[in-house]
């Protein structure tokens, strides 16, 4: 029958075959059955599709029974225009002071609220609102407090005198990259934040109170006991930032379309152009490909992560 | 189908009046139809004013011949239909018109998706692709070409309705045409105009009653409204992926002697690209002039639709818009509906407002031809696998019915079946709704949008796109001009 | 960097004296200024979403723009909830969809993700590892890409236009997270509870529902609210797989402020309000479940 808990080690050494093996625990698939099911019908299909279609040539007519096969010419021609450094360019600009500054926003704020005091409650749950909000309620309410003529972010600078007209924030394609990216960390320094507090609360005071006494100063004890303890999960806030950061549609799309002049297109905005705008999508389908890649090198360090402290416990 | 020529034939002859009429009238245009242009001469507000009225339509009748009344069966029918923000009349006209039809025809089951404009061309795309598209879909002007084109759609003209190839506009017709073939049926057409605040000329020192009449004198008015009064003069559009932007700003290309490709002539072969000659770098260089040198526009224009244009605009903070019917009739039911201190802001618009033709360039005056037809997509495409033809005829019947292209496009448009322009219907448009003269006498200065698959490419990244490059000065007007004169052409050549 | 770095070091203060009252030192006054500054970036677009929300459609227009209503007004509240009104039914319709979109994601998605995590967290199959991280995986595919193919697939399922095309969807956001989150909770759980039952006659299933899951209730919510928010919140698959006016979700129902010719910015602003509304109290009730999960659960190690 089912295996019983704790005496899996010992068989799984030296245990018969892998079939037996697999013959022994079948029960234990059922529990994760319907969680691979979802998964697979998800995902296994589309994935094939992309990859299929990123070898071939599709008609604008997109017929697919006249697609052609071209080879890898898709993805040198992506690596070769010139419009594809640009949007990379933006895309690395867009993920690493994304993340960075989510980051350093929300630790900063998990560090000051981690300690009750008066209206820590509140001002927790207040902090956490962009994070709940959906990104299109928020996209709209930033394109509308960033109108480059009647925006209320620019008024309120006239108002304190530091310009004399509203700023240009979409509309410039200097600035239009930093403005989104204001945005994307409004909606997800809470996440850094919840997550970084929740690490903070398994250091373990007796440590502080151990340093204090052999004299290390707040700083020093910030870095030697502190830090140390939230090496794990810094990694793991930092890698699911940057993995929704270069999946991030929904703020660039809504706010600007990419533009002006393609300032703020990133992967994901040029490859739902491609796909929808222009209808190519044999090219989009490479494009997607290039970005799985990219995802897939992300997705094994954050796996490991993800699943270090398992590591110890199954050893 | 000879039961169709038989039904052509007995619409002549019983109405002959209307013939007649069309004949002498309408079809002052006849001539035209032969040449593909239009004699424009007749074409006027006191010509289109004098048919309003004169025409009895009957269209349960009309469409028995096409369909019989009580035929059962099913359609399937997405449309670009009014939404929360749009003028009452409009939704009203909508609700009535479903209505009817119900009447009319109970024993059709009707499937209908009002989808929002800016989603419709996306979701029809992937519906055609994962074989869910509807049966019936109404499409603005320039999407049917590209889906007729794709296979998509079946022929389709305005014979299988009963109807005339003659009661439609010529460039309408082209735009349903592909190959040859015909794809659809107008059921629309309409053709923008310029507004402006006769207030905020005032106050400027130009004559409140005389709008710009060539573009260069456009850019000086611009120029000359915001140095006087600090409000922005006229409301540029160049978002990219936008429709409303190739809308407004194709009709400077084709004036001053530019355009994508060779659209605006009169035999238009659409081989040639124009994109990168004289004509469009004048266009071009107006949008520079006014955006980057006099500053005279809205800085928001890169991320606006017209939607936001309209805000300012209606708000006094902005004196010349090129509008679309539509606009002028969510302006005044804007004005209605105000209630308190809005009401006299909006009222003191709406007194100030004043329309006429947009300005003529070096070459010619011109708009964007615009409105929207009905296409049938092929049985393969359809969700169900299977078109209902006849439960779908009966609808494009009754869509295209001289009565209901008229009482569909009240506030927004104009019947695309020209005899609805003859109808008590249309009189009773003309005498509520003064925008209309304007709009209407516009309507030979349309030019079609290229009917070629690429041209929703063209029109709505190309072109918007090479506005931004020399809008943000990423690239000198020459250099954007270059740019997207080499887009058009790896387009054309079938990259 | 300075203003975080030295926030970052004041808790570390605080600690040592947190049972005694004593004055304000430099690094309260670094945390309280830090803290108004991310409270107002945090809060001020919603507060200006809602100011917007209370303005007639001129009054919204103006420059410089009215700070404080001067005739606020609750006309686009009463006509988007009020069900004698078209506007307000479609609006209610598509509140009602989200609400049972995201209601059967978060149902099901909690009962897929209990039994899996439980399983990636006791049991030694085969291929564990390897299955462990593909469901992890899911979340480095990007919605856009998948467009067209889960279109297609949807079809072939008969889906398109339902709402369990969205549900089944949906699924997969939440849950790598959740089997993760609630992984960690059961590595917590002694195994001893379970034995302890097993000895008392319980059969494995019966020891996982009896005393394991009361005791991972904390991380259970903390998935719940979590897929709950990513389903009320989802647009771009919302977008592609729903036509049917009836059947339309808030986020994409949210566009039909904007049409072709007009739009309604207080309108749209009072729409996303409601719209945000749900989903802000019932994640303010249950944060402290949700820090409480990943401290205990994922966090700690």
């Amino acid at each position: 029958m089912a295996t019983a808990i704790g005496e899996t080690r010992p068989t799984a050494r030296r245990g018969p075959g892998l079939a037996g093996r697999i013959y022994k625990h079948r029960t234990d698939y059922l529990y994760i059955l319907p969680a691979l099911i979802v998964m697979f019908v998800v995902i296994g299909y589309p994935v094939y599709y992309v990859v299929e279609l990123s070898f071939f040539k599709t008609p604008p007519s997109l017929a697919m029974s006249e697609k052609i096969f071209v080879g890898v010419d898709n993805y040198s021609r992506i690596l070769q225009a010139k419009s594809f450094h640009e949007v990379t360019m933006n895309t690395v600009v867009w993920t690493v002071f994304s993340t960075l500054f989510a980051f350093i926003l929300g630790f900063g704020a998990a560090l000051a609220l981690d300690r009750a005091f008066f209206l820590r409650g509140p001002l927790r749950g207040a902090l956490l609102i962009p994070f709940v909000i959906s990104a299109v309620a928020g996209s709209f309410v930033w394109r509308w407090m960033y109108n480059s003529d009647i925006g209320v972010i620019g008024a309120f600078l006239v108002e304190l005198g530091i310009t004399d007209r509203p700023l240009n924030f979409l509309d410039n394609t200097q600035t239009v990259l930093a403005s989104l990216i204001v945005v994307n960390v409004w909606r997800e320094f809470p996440f850094a934040m919840i997550m970084m507090l929740a690490g903070l609360q398994t250091v373990p005071d007796e440590l502080h109170r151990a340093a204090k006494m052999d004299g290390a100063s707040v700083i020093q004890r910030f870095f030697h006991v502190t830090m140390p303890h939230l090496k794990s999960v810094t990694l793991i806030t930092v890698l699911l930032l940057t993995v929704n950061n270069l999946n991030s549609f929904i703020i660039p799309w809504i706010m600007t379309g990419g533009g002006p002049a393609n300032a703020s297109d990133i992967w994901i905005t040029a490859i739902y152009q491609l796909a929808f705008g222009r209808v190519r999508f044999g090219i989009a389908s490479a494009y997607s490909v290039i970005l799985f890649l990219v995802m897939m090198v992300l997705g094994y360090y954050y796996v490991r992560i993800m699943t270090r402290g398992d590591e110890r416990r199954a050893e | 189908m000879t039961a169709q020529d038989q039904r052509v034939r007995k619409l002549r002859r019983t109405s002959t009046a209307f013939v007649a009429l069309v004949a002498a009238g309408a079809i002052g245009m006849s001539s035209a139809m032969a040449q593909t242009t239009i004699d424009r001469s007749k074409w006027s507000p006191d010509y289109v004013r004098e048919i309003a009225g004169t025409l009895e339509v009957d269209t349960a009748k009309e469409c028995a011949e096409v369909t019989p009344l009580d035929y059962e069966g099913k359609v399937t029918f997405w449309y670009v239909g009014p939404t929360e923000a749009e003028p009452d009349l409009h939704k009203q006209m909508d609700q009535e018109f479903w209505d009817a039809f119900k009447e009319t025809y109970p024993n059709i089951e009707l499937t209908v998706q009002n989808i929002n404009y800016n989603q419709m061309l996306d979701k029809l795309r992937t519906a055609s692709l994962g074989r869910a598209a509807p049966m019936l879909a109404r499409m603005p002007i320039l999407w049917g070409v590209e889906f007729a084109a794709k296979g998509f759609l079946q022929e389709m003209g305005p014979e299988d309705v009963g109807y005339t190839v003659d009661e439609f506009w010529p460039g309408a017709m082209k735009s349903v045409t592909w190959e040859g073939t015909t794809y659809g049926i107008p059921t629309n057409n309409e053709t923008m105009a310029l507004i402006w605040n006769s207030e905020l000329f005032k106050e400027a020192g130009l004559d409140p009653e005389s709008p710009p009449a060539t573009w260069d004198q456009l850019v000086e008015y611009s120029n000359t409204i915001k140095q006087e009064t600090g409000k922005s003069g006229y409301g540029l559009v160049a978002r990219v992926n936008a429709g409303n932007t190739p809308f407004r700003f194709m009709p400077v290309m084709w004036a001053e002697g530019g355009g994508a490709l060779d659209e605006a002539e009169d035999n238009p072969t659409y081989e040639d690209v124009y994109i990168g000659n004289a004509g469009s770098k004048k266009a071009l260089q107006h949008a520079y002039d006014m955006y980057v040198r006099d500053k005279s526009v809205p800085v928001s224009a890169l991320t606006n639709t017209q939607t936001e244009n309209q805000d300012p605009f209606i708000a006094g903070q902005l004196a010349m818009v090129i509008a679309h019917p539509a606009e002028y009739a969510t302006m005044l039911d804007r004005a209605r509906k105000a209630t308190g201190s809005d009401k006299e802001i909006a009222q003191k618009v709406v007194d100030n407002m004043r329309y006429g033709l947009i300005p003529e360039g070096d070459v010619r005056r011109s708009v964007v031809f615009g409105g929207s037809n009905i296409h049938m997509f092929k049985d393969d495409f359809v969700d169900g696998g299977e078109v209902d033809r006849q439960a779908a005829l009966a609808l494009v019947c009754f869509m295209t019915s001289p009565e209901w292209s008229t009482k569909l496009s009240w506030v927004i448009s104009n019947p695309g079946n020209l005899r609805g322009f003859a109808t008590k219907w249309n009189k009773e448009r003309l005498d509520s709704i003064k925008f209309l003269d304007v709009a209407t006498s516009m309507l030979p200065y349309g030019v079609p949008f290229p009917v070629i698959p690429e041209s929703t490419e063209i029109m709505n990244i190309i072109v918007p796109g090479m506005l931004q490059n020399a809008l943000t000065e990423k690239m000198t007007v020459d250099e954007a001009l270059a740019d997207a004169d080499d887009k058009v052409k790896e387009l054309r050549s079938g990259l | 960097m300075s203003a975080s770095e030295q926030a970052a070091a004041a808790p570390a203060l605080a600690r040592t004296a947190r049972r005694k009252p004593r004055r304000m030192g430099g690094w309260d006054w670094t945390r309280w200024i830090f803290l108004t500054l991310l409270l107002i970036y945090a809060t001020a677009p919603i507060v200006w979403m809602f100011l917007t929300s209370i303005k007639g459609q001129f009054a919204a227009l103006q420059y410089p723009p009215e700070w404080i209503p001067k005739e606020p007004t609750l006309e686009h509240y009463i006509r988007l909830l009020s069900p004698q009104e078209e506007t307000g039914r479609e609006f209610l319709r598509y509140g009602l969809n989200s609400l049972w979109v995201s209601t059967a994601t978060t149902v099901i998605g909690v009962v897929i993700a209990v039994p899996a995590a439980y399983a990636f967290s006791r049991f030694r199959f085969p291929g564990r590892k390897l299955l462990f991280y593909s469901v992890l995986v899911r979340n480095m595919f990007p919605a856009v890409v998948f467009l067209i193919p889960l279109f297609i697939m949807m079809r072939w399922l008969r889906l398109v236009n339902t709402s369990w095309s969205l549900i089944l969807t949906y699924l997969t956001f939440g849950l790598p997270l959740s089997i993760w989150l609630l992984k960690g909770f059961y590595d917590n759980i002694p195994v001893q509870l379970e034995q302890a039952a097993r000895i008392d006659g319980a059969t494995r299933f019966q020891a996982f529902i009896r005393v394991v899951m009361p005791l991972s209730t904390p991380g259970i919510i903390a998935t719940a609210i979590y897929s709950f928010i990513l389903a009320w919140n989802e647009y771009v698959y919302a977008l592609t797989f729903l036509n049917d006016k009836s059947k339309l979700t808030l986020p994409v129902g949210l566009e039909r402020f904007f049409a072709q010719y007009t739009t309604n910015w207080p309108g749209l602003m009072a729409a996303a309000f409601v719209m945000s509304v749900p989903v802000v109290i019932l994640f303010l009730i249950l944060q402290k479940y949700f820090v409480r999960a990943l401290t205990e659960g994922a966090v700690k190690s």
